[in-house]
């Protein structure tokens, strides 16, 4: 059979009138899901284990997969109109979303944010379905020292994520690794960073940083300038212009494959799919520096990077039977249960399971467009609460996600600290993009490169000796030296046209 | 839509949400209240000392201590279950995740339930392993023992093309050049996968702390290292690995158990007995519950699993997951317990991870 047909058959599946409803289900809980802050896709999969236990697997997992892109599909709102991050993968979506939502042009960051995640998924599920079997081996050639290398080279995003000042943003950045350091040592046990209490020894989580320097550090920020409303903008228009679409095209398709190879590779998933995104378009842009302050694409390209690499994450998952993040791994659990055992087998043994999952995912990606449009105005209505109120909404909302995540009240204090550094950062002007960055790549960068140094008995050439990871530090000396060059260049021109005058 | 999510929920036989409300009210170690005392067995009055008289009353709260997904989450979820389709208790088990710390954050909240009948909470062998490593105020002889229900071994597998054929050649490998063989593992050093091939190297007569190990944070990413062939060896739960196993990606080359397990036969695999190394490990699964717990709860929950070990419904699930049934009830729990802790801590002394 060749991919067409596979398709045909997987749409027999999910055409099943049980497996539309189920597929409808999934997308607008996961939707939901998304827009709550801490209340992630991983625990809501994990509730719905026993609701699956009587259906038929394929039916199962459609539900299932559902709720984990319609997540991602979701989260985009909070970040957009409360710069409160729904999903770790929607963080990098509120560097512009919030200040286009600032500029009254909520809707606008809405539509697009929508149409994006649209493409991404999409492009996601075409990947899926054509070369899932191949990628398969792709995900297994990436081993510690590559994926060091691959973390290298998304640090060095900080230089183009530092805006004004670059020794701030790095900074930020080797405070923002600090923090993802603190827990327990993988590789000998030890406590590190946690003065002593338990609640710090599985360390600090992305989400908890997140609402506390994003949401929390704006909310410190609006309290202090007691005068300056927090402009009741409008929702603005949905319509994009032609321009606009003409300008968001090519952003949208390269981090919908960006995404989908990021989400491919075990453990990197639809948060450093989102920032890879990002800081490539920031990089590419003419007008990268206006990056931050209101750009559509700055949108666009984390979302359609996010949805994709959720897509991506199956890959792992059902063509080699290992979970690549936390909730490929309840995915993994509830298969088993049904008593389907995801790897190479699958493809033969139960093709209705893997090829109705993947047709489900073109449906659930309309149905998430087609519910998701008329629902902007609606949710956006929220910009209209007054600002007394708003505020202290965002408050109450970050405290519930924190305490949603593990239900320990220790992570509410912690989330406090992390909004009175997002404050000082906002008001001494230190970037809050370099750190949320290390956060997530210093620890698993830390992890790679001991345990790369470990099979090679502390040989460090083991990093240049592999051709991907060789490529990827070549990739990220050149992404260092291009703009330092730049600056130079024109910090030298600069000095001239004044000498001449 | 969170309505929407409840109603699908109607049938489950958890409510998570107001369970996790209970939790705050209860705060953190004075949790003895007065729905709690209800379900403390004083009540057993008239000297009437028939145990089967003891039923739980109120809804039995069920912790994970780990996030959803893992193998204590799968064995809550899955009894709870069990425990509702066949009428087995008068109450439902609602399940509950309480992470953090490799479990020492929830066992801390069990223990605050001291002389209670419930909380219960899923055990493995981390409530040895961890509090030997001192990550954790609580050790397993704070708990009562209720049941062991299950286990699981530990695999050694290798690519199928690898040079290695046995385990023997393995640790010959290791015994004459330590750093030429990496052994990839799910677990940190000095958890679970570490002290089980360490034990057996021990066993073997090489030195323990020889072995490179290199931990990965699970069974699934260490085997996807050993497909790209990052590392050389990787020791896993047999669970873990039955996709790769029975697909030949990946070739067994010993396993821990006593007696031959014939699906790991069929792929090529031998214990480590059958290699001529004396060697076992079990990775067991069980049921344990607050300090002190009354002895009229005990025996109706140890009688309750034992039952619910026998009914179609679980041998249904058990099959699905790869478990073995494995019932020690709550005395010879304990006992086996002890004899782990003296067992794990000879084998962290030798690698040098405990003094």
């Amino acid at each position: 059979m060749n991919a067409f047909e596979n398709l045909l058959y997987g749409f027999e599946v999910a055409l099943q009138p049980e497996a539309l409803m189920f597929v409808l289900i999934g997308v607008v809980a996961g939707t939901v899901i998304g827009m709550l802050p801490g209340l992630g896709p991983i625990s809501a999969l994990a509730l719905m284990i026993p609701i699956t236990y009587g259906m038929d697997p394929a039916i199962g997992i459609i539900l299932m997969a559902g709720v984990y892109y319609g997540a991602i599909f979701g989260g985009s709102t909070s970040s957009i109109l409360l710069n409160a991050p729904g999903v770790a993968g929607t963080v990098a979506t509120s560097f512009d979303g919030y200040p286009l939502s600032k500029q009254g042009k909520a809707g606008k960051a809405l539509a697009i944010a929508a149409y994006a995640s649209f493409i991404g998924g999409t492009v996601s599920v075409i990947g899926l379905m054509f070369i899932a079997p191949l990628l398969g081996r792709v995900a297994v050639s990436f081993g510690p020292a590559e994926y060091f290398a691959l973390m290298v080279f998304g640090l060095t995003a900080v230089v183009s994520l530092s805006e004004k000042s670059l020794i701030k943003g790095l900074i930020a950045a080797v405070f923002g690794v600090m923090v993802s350091l603190i827990g327990m040592d993988l590789q000998t046990g030890t406590a590190r960073y946690t003065f002593g209490t338990i609640n710090l020894l599985d360390g600090v989580d992305f989400l908890i940083v997140a609402l506390g320097v994003f949401a929390l550090g704006e909310v410190f920020v609006l309290l202090k300038k007691k005068t300056g409303s927090l402009k009741q903008n409008a929702l603005g228009s949905l319509k994009l212009s032609k321009k606009e679409i003409k300008e968001i095209a090519p952003p949208v398709g390269r981090s919908s494959v960006l995404g989908f190879f990021t989400g491919v590779l075990p453990g990197a998933g639809a948060t450093i799919g989102s920032f890879l995104g990002y800081t490539m378009e920031k990089n590419i842009a003419k007008d990268g520096d206006t990056f931050g302050k209101g750009n559509i694409k700055g949108v666009a390209a984390p979302e359609a990077a996010n949805n994709a690499a959720s897509g991506g994450s199956f890959v792992p998952l059902l063509t080699l039977g290992v979970p690549g993040s936390g909730t490929t791994a309840v995915l993994l659990g509830a298969l088993l249960v049904m008593g389907i055992t995801p790897g190479p087998l699958m493809l033969e043994d139960r093709p209705d399971v893997f090829w109705g999952v993947i047709a489900s995912m073109y449906i659930g990606n309309i149905f998430l467009l087609i519910l998701n449009l008329p629902l902007i105005p609606l949710i956006s209505k929220i910009l209209n609460v007054p600002r007394a109120m708003l505020l202290s909404l965002i408050i109450v909302f970050c405290m519930i996600g924190v305490y949603g995540l593990s239900f320990n009240t220790f992570d509410l204090m912690l989330v406090l600290i992390f909004g009175l550094i997002g404050f000082g950062m906002r008001m001494y002007e230190f970037p809050a993009a370099p750190l949320i960055l290390a956060m997530i790549l210093g620890a698993i960068m830390e992890e790679n490169m001991r345990r790369a140094l470990q099979i090679s008995s502390g040989d460090w050439t083991i990093f240049l000796s592999k051709p991907i990871s060789l490529t990827l530090l070549i990739l990220a000396v050149v992404a260092l030296v291009i703009p330092l060059t730049i600056r130079f260049i024109k910090f030298i021109k600069r000095r001239r046209g004044l000498k001449r005058r | 839509m969170s309505v929407a999510l409840l109603a699908a929920c109607g049938d489950a036989p958890e409510h998570p949400d107001e369970e996790n409300n209970n939790e705050a009210e209860a705060g953190d170690n004075n949790g003895n209240e007065t729905d709690n005392a209800n379900n403390n067995a004083d009540s057993n009055d008239g000297g009437n000392d028939t145990a089967s008289d003891w039923e739980p009353e109120n809804d039995v709260e069920y912790i994970a201590p780990a996030d959803a997904g893992g193998g204590w989450d799968t064995l809550i979820r899955t009894t709870a279950q069990v425990i509702q389709e066949e009428d087995l208790a008068p109450v439902n088990f609602a399940p509950q995740n309480i992470p953090g710390s490799g479990g020492a954050i929830g066992w801390a909240e069990v223990a605050g339930h001291e002389g209670e009948a419930q909380p219960l909470f899923a055990a493995s062998p981390p409530i040895i392993l961890v509090p030997l490593t001192e990550t954790s105020q609580y050790d397993h002889t704070d708990f009562t023992p209720v049941a062991n229900l299950i286990t699981d071994y530990s695999i050694v597998l290798v690519q199928p093309d690898s040079e290695f054929e046995s385990i023997v050649e393995v640790f010959e490998a290791i015994e004459e050049d330590p750093q030429s063989v990496s052994v990839g593992g799910g677990s940190a050093a000095g958890s679970m996968d570490h002290i089980s091939f360490a034990g057996a190297a021990a066993e073997f007569g090489i030195n323990a702390a020889d072995v490179n190990y290199v931990p990965f944070a699970g069974g699934g990413e260490a085997m996807t290292n050993l497909l790209g062939g990052h590392v050389d060896v990787v020791i896993t739960g047999v669970g873990e690995s039955t996709g790769q196993v029975e697909s030949g990606e990946l070739r067994p080359i010993a396993y821990s158990s006593e007696e031959p397990v014939e699906a790991l036969q069929e792929a090529g695999g031998e214990t480590f007995i059958e290699q001529g190394i004396d060697y076992t490990f079990d990775i067991w699964r069980g049921i344990m519950g607050p300090p002190d717990m009354p002895q009229e709860a005990v025996d109706y929950y140890e009688n309750m699993y034992a039952e619910m070990l026998e009914t179609d419904t679980w041998d249904e699930h058990r099959e699905n997951l790869g478990w073995i049934n494995n019932y020690q009830d709550s005395e010879e729990f304990g006992d086996f317990l002890d004899e782990q802790f003296d067992l794990f801590e000879d084998v962290l002394t030798e690698i040098g991870l405990v003094e």
